[in-house]
């Protein structure tokens, strides 16, 4: 039995449980309230206040113990004293204590971009650049008593004291999808993957498990093209939940794993739900709760109910919830759950013939703003305005605009990327553009310090060049534009040269012999007509060393960079 | 020119020797379900899936079809024909995916199911996952056998000629599917290899594959029983052993079938001349 009790302003939700006790201090504040040039500072406070176990998902953050009672209350109370004073001095510390995460998932980035749920997955570039005050300001914004909830498994320990700061109870972020139209897909680099968001409810939970069994039985057991699979149900703050399905396939078998799992999704999508797997279903979940609640395990997730303004669930509710849940409403979430989903494709393949849509990977716009032409390279172009950066390589636009971007990442070598609210990237590679100091500097002016992210040197050969070679830094090189002009400029002048002297004669021939002799021409005419494009093409190449050579003078005079 | 001096056109419909074809294109022409279904429901699972196979040739029935399908999104014959009618196309594709979704254990969608994985390039690995799936129904459904050998021919000879073999092995006496053997080797031949065919090896194989087949004394005249008969006589007629070619043509009688004969340029002109050099009119 649950009961619920408050300590030192903090909610708390407490039941017996078998075993050891543990407990967990829980605060609405997780990955998705985070932006790029803060991804990680969640948890870069969790492991500044405790070297202990703790996990962040997109809405909470949690710091966990199992132990004694007293070794609890100093546990929690050790917590609540870390947060209260953030030791400054140990940011360092618990920086390089801090593993790099692996193994990010891509799926939130297509549905949500850059911010709230999508920040997920992207790195923590920040993380080295993160000061004390930022670290100070993100405790005192979320680690507070009104953001606070606790739970116990066994007795509530008697010198438990929650010294926490004050502050507000802070709502989950909204949930704003950039998805233009679903079912949608995007290529991953790996397995397939799917996901959905549907209404929060206990044929949802039963439908995120029917489904995994599906794959399982399907595409595991009978098809054998796939090696493990597994779904997760995560339950949200606004009344929504995320169903997520990952597959794992070997590398030859990722084309089957991929139609084996729209096969899946189609057919439950029609409502072929089996009652007897429903029933299954729901008796192991009514099982599960059961055991949960002997345990305790139910508890960080009515703790979560308390932050998100939901009451407690007694084991009772939960139990009629799930045991109500029918096939047909399965079958309702299913089709829900396949109009709303996003299928991960494994590599470069495409879902498009499965009625997904292929998820925008660019932009359909480009701004306005002076034009800096790829060095080289004719399919590539830069365009600066005063509303963002347009870059284009051939057909591939990515623009960002400043009033909607979500960070900007610079690199000493004067590169600078800026991504977008909607994720689409847009990099200035000054090697590739010319006169593209300008463009680096518009974008310094244009994004504020808030959002800009300092990026560690790049190794030279990170850096990219103009396709045709001819860098500007060994002096070999630096003279092969000069040695081009001089020579292709001499080759022009004399082939053009030739070729009229010889479509001259070949004129004069013509006239004192008249007509009879235009057969002998035809050579003459041959010969001029390719000293002419040869002679054009050299001069091309002279005009493009000639400017090569009037970009490297400017670049040079450029102050503030190398 | 006089029509009696034409030498005899040799007949390619289908529907000559199969008169559920000539059945079902009227009723799919006069937009008639009801009776379309009849026709199907009545045939053998191959026959079933060779009738829906006429749906690719019927022109304007597509509305029909998915008018079919919104009134009833369950029926795996309107899927299937609707598949076949749209060729192998992505929204060929979707109509296939919705139609297995509601009837997994239809041969007939499976099989235009394997042919869109190989039109649409799904891999390999797809195609395969489709094969089985439509095995694990009926291990022996030749259409479908015929589809995925065309698939595997396409990428993986060795793995083309295992398949066949097998195929043809564990049919039944007098079957159809060691017909595969045949498709094999005359794919072999026409698409690079032209002394494929002169190897002993082949040749015994194919005559083996006809002995296990249309020339066991078990062969019956079962759906496709044209086509396959005509498969091995082109396959005689090229590897130049006319006495069986010959034998298998008077076995025709008055039938052809265009496939593969369509493989050597116009199948009528191509199937007169082989016909005529068998009986000996041309060497």
């Amino acid at each position: 039995m649950i009961t619920r009790h408050e300590v030192d302003g903090v909610p708390a939700v407490l039941a017996p449980a078998d075993g050891p006790m543990h407990a967990g201090l829980v605060f609405r504040v997780g990955t998705a309230d985070e932006t790029l040039p803060l991804r990680g500072i969640t948890r870069l406070v969790r492991h500044l206040v405790t070297a202990g176990s703790g996990t962040i998902g997109p809405e909470h953050t949690s710091f966990h113990f199992s132990g004694t009672a007293t070794g609890i209350a100093d546990f929690l109370t050790g917590v609540c004293a870390a947060l209260r004073n953030p030791p400054a001095d140990l940011i360092a510390a618990a920086r390089e204590r801090m593993a790099t995460v692996r193994d990010r998932d891509p799926l939130p980035m297509w549905r949500y971009g850059a911010r709230g749920y999508g920040v997920a997955s992207y790195p923590e570039w920040a993380l080295p650049g993160l000061t004390a005050d930022q670290v100070q300001e993100w405790i005192a914004g979320y680690f507070t008593r009104e953001n606070a909830a606790l739970w116990v498994a066994g007795e509530l320990p008697e010198d438990l004291r929650l010294d926490l700061p004050s502050g507000s109870r802070r709502p989950a972020p909204e949930a704003v999808t950039v998805l233009p139209a679903t079912p949608a897909c995007f290529p991953g680099d790996g397995g397939a993957g799917w996901d959905t968001v549907v209404r929060r409810e206990a044929a949802a939970a039963v439908f995120a498990n029917v489904l995994e069994r599906r794959i399982l039985h399907d595409l595991r057991d009978g098809d054998g093209v796939v090696a493990s699979a597994r779904t997760e149900y995560e339950p949200r703050a606004d009344g929504t939940a995320r169903i997520l399905a990952v597959v794992d396939a070997a590398p030859d078998q990722r084309e089957a794993a991929l139609g084996g799992l729209i096969d899946v999704l189609a057919a439950m999508r029609a409502g072929r739900i089996d009652t007897d797997e429903v029933d299954a279903v729901v008796k192991l979940t009514c099982d599960g709760l059961r055991i949960a609640e002997a345990r305790g395990a139910r508890l960080p997730g009515q703790a979560f109910n308390l932050l998100g303004g939901r009451e407690v669930q007694t084991l009772d509710d939960a139990l009629t919830e799930v045991g109500a849940v029918t096939a047909a409403e399965v079958a309702e979430v299913a089709a829900a759950a396949y109009n709303a989903g996003l299928l991960m494709t494994p590599g470069r393949v495409r879902a498009d013939w499965a009625g997904y849509l292929p998820a925008p990977e660019m932009s359909d716009t480009v701004l306005p703003g002076r034009v800096h032409r790829g060095r080289g390279d004719r399919r590539l172009r830069l365009i600066s305005g005063d509303q963002g950066i347009s870059v284009i390589e051939g057909d591939v636009v990515g623009t960002v605009r400043y009033d909607s971007c979500a960070a900007l990442l610079a690199w000493p070598d004067g590169a600078r990327q800026l991504i977008g609210q909607d994720a689409v990237m847009a990099r200035v590679e000054p090697t590739l553009y010319r006169d593209a100091e300008r463009a680096v500097r518009d974008v310094d002016a244009w994004i504020p310090a808030r959002l800009r992210i300092e990026m560690p040197p790049r190794a030279r050969d990170r850096i990219p060049r103009p396709r045709p070679a001819a860098g500007p830094d060994t002096p070999r090189e630096g003279l092969r534009p000069l040695l081009t002009l001089l020579l292709a400029g001499t080759f022009a002048v004399f082939v053009v040269a030739g070729g009229l002297w010889v479509l001259a004669t070949m004129i004069a021939e013509s006239a004192r012999h008249g007509s009879g002799a235009l057969t002998d021409l035809g050579e003459y005419a041959l010969v001029a007509a390719a000293s002419i494009l040869f002679g054009t093409f050299a001069g091309r190449l002279a005009v493009d060393a000639a400017v090569e050579l009037r970009d490297r003078r400017r670049s040079r005079g450029a102050p503030g960079h190398e | 020119m006089l029509p009696a001096m034409l030498p005899r056109q040799p007949v390619l419909d289908p529907a000559a020797a199969y008169p559920r074809i000539a059945a079902l294109r009227t009723a799919l022409d006069s937009g008639d379900w009801p009776a379309c279904r009849e026709i199907l429901d009545a045939a053998e699972p191959v026959e079933r899936t060779c009738l829906t196979t006429v749906a690719a040739d019927a022109d304007g029935v597509a509305d029909f079809l998915r008018g079919v399908l919104r009134g009833d999104p369950a029926d795996g014959a309107a899927g299937a024909l609707l598949g076949r009618n749209l060729g192998g196309t992505p929204e060929a594709e979707r109509i296939l995916v919705d139609a297995a979704a509601r009837s997994p254990y239809d041969p007939a969608i499976w099989t235009a199911r394997v042919g869109t994985a190989r039109s649409l390039g799904l891999g390999a690995s797809e195609a395969r996952r489709r094969y089985r799936r439509l095995a694990a129904i009926d291990p022996h459904h030749l259409p479908g056998q015929s589809a995925f050998l065309h698939h595997l021919c396409a990428h993986d000879a060795g793995a083309a000629h295992a398949f066949a073999r097998t195929a043809a092995a564990e049919a039944a006496p007098g079957s159809l599917n060691p017909v595969l053997i045949a498709e094999y080797h005359l794919d072999r031949h026409l698409t690079g290899d032209r002394r494929h065919l002169a190897a002993e090896e082949v040749r015994a194989e194919i005559a083996g594959a006809a002995d296990r087949s249309v020339r066991h004394p078990e062969f019956r005249r079962t759906h496709g029983w044209v086509q396959a008969t005509s498969t091995f006589a082109m396959a005689f007629a090229l590897i130049d052993d006319q006495t069986a070619a010959a034998s298998l043509f008077a076995s025709l009688g008055d039938f052809d079938s265009a496939w593969p004969w369509e493989r050597l340029g116009d199948p009528a002109t191509v199937i007169s001349r082989y016909r005529k050099r068998a009986s000996g009119g041309e060497r």
